[in-house]
């Protein structure tokens, strides 16, 4: 029964439990086995097919009375790792970037929107070619400060998109059935 | 079940491990082990239905007492009370059953 003990004691202590529970536990474990021993149950009867897993008995035990500290590789999650914190940052930072943009480069070439009646190519020869002539179709001219618009559209999106992924992947991350208690 | 058991049986008097096994194999229950009672003892604690404390045993070495806390007396009137309306709807079902055994 010692070497059972024994055993216990060597798999509490591989999962970080407290020296001083481990003695506890260990301490209470071996005075009812020895007081079980000596009145002809052996440790068989006494812990059924527990007695030839020692590991699983005593992994069992501290899991159900909550000693055994949380595992390395199941970290807590910090600001970062968090799905949905970080797909809003993503967000935000996209669409400020997309705002910034667009002031930055309508204050360096303010936009501009005018009309002018198109030319007809028939007459580029002649001098004066390229006015416009009455009876022509107006054109709509902008300048390359419009084009920003396209850009500003695409980080919007890029940021929509990035959010709404990670809200789909977070919400099936946590229908995920819990796994069953040890 | 068991924990409603458990608690029973040291709502009577306080006990520790091996004493709770030896009451409860001398009322029938005779399958239980202290493999699946440490467990659910350390589950009891955690969960605050049950209070420890150490004392003498008989002779032995000074031994951790295990005895319901209030919280526990309460889940175990509540658990009583589902036991016993569960085990009458049973009873309902099973009693107009009669047993033939061929010959």
């Amino acid at each position: 029964m010692s070497d059972f003990v024994q055993r216990c004691r060597e798999e509490w202590k591989r999962l970080g439990v407290s020296d001083a529970l481990i003695e506890e536990m260990a301490t209470d474990l071996a005075s009812d086995l020895n007081e079980a021993e000596a009145d002809g149950v052996s440790i068989e009867e006494l812990l059924g097919r527990s007695a030839f897993d020692p590991a699983s008995f005593a992994a069992t035990w501290a899991a159900q009375r909550g000693v055994i500290p949380p595992a390395p590789t199941a970290r807590r999650q910090t600001f970062f790792r968090k799905p949905l914190t970080l797909g809003a940052l993503v967000f935000v930072v996209l669409f400020f970037a997309a705002l910034i943009g667009s002031v930055l480069i309508i204050r360096a070439a303010p936009p501009t929107l005018g009309f002018r009646r198109a030319a007809a190519p028939s007459l580029r020869l002649l001098p004066g070619a390229g006015q416009p002539l009455p009876g022509q179709p107006l054109v709509v001219h902008a300048h390359a400060s419009v084009s920003a618009v396209p850009l500003v559209l695409l980080l919007l999106l890029l940021g929509i998109t990035a959010a709404g992924i990670t809200w789909l992947w977070t919400t099936r991350t946590r229908s995920r059935p819990p796994s069953p208690p040890v | 079940m068991l924990d409603l058991c458990l608690l029973a049986v040291i709502d009577e008097e306080p006990a520790y491990g091996y004493e709770m096994t030896k009451r409860l194999r001398a009322r029938g229950l005779a399958f239980v082990g202290e493999g699946s009672i440490y467990p659910l003892l350390g589950r009891l604690e955690r969960e605050g239905l049950v209070e420890t404390h150490r004392a003498a045993s008989n002779g032995g070495p000074p031994r951790k007492y295990y005895q319901p806390s209030s919280a526990g007396r309460l889940a175990l009137a509540l658990g009583v009370s589902e036991w016993r309306a569960a085990r009458d709807a049973v009873d309902a079902v099973l009693a107009p059953v009669t047993l033939e055994v061929a010959t």
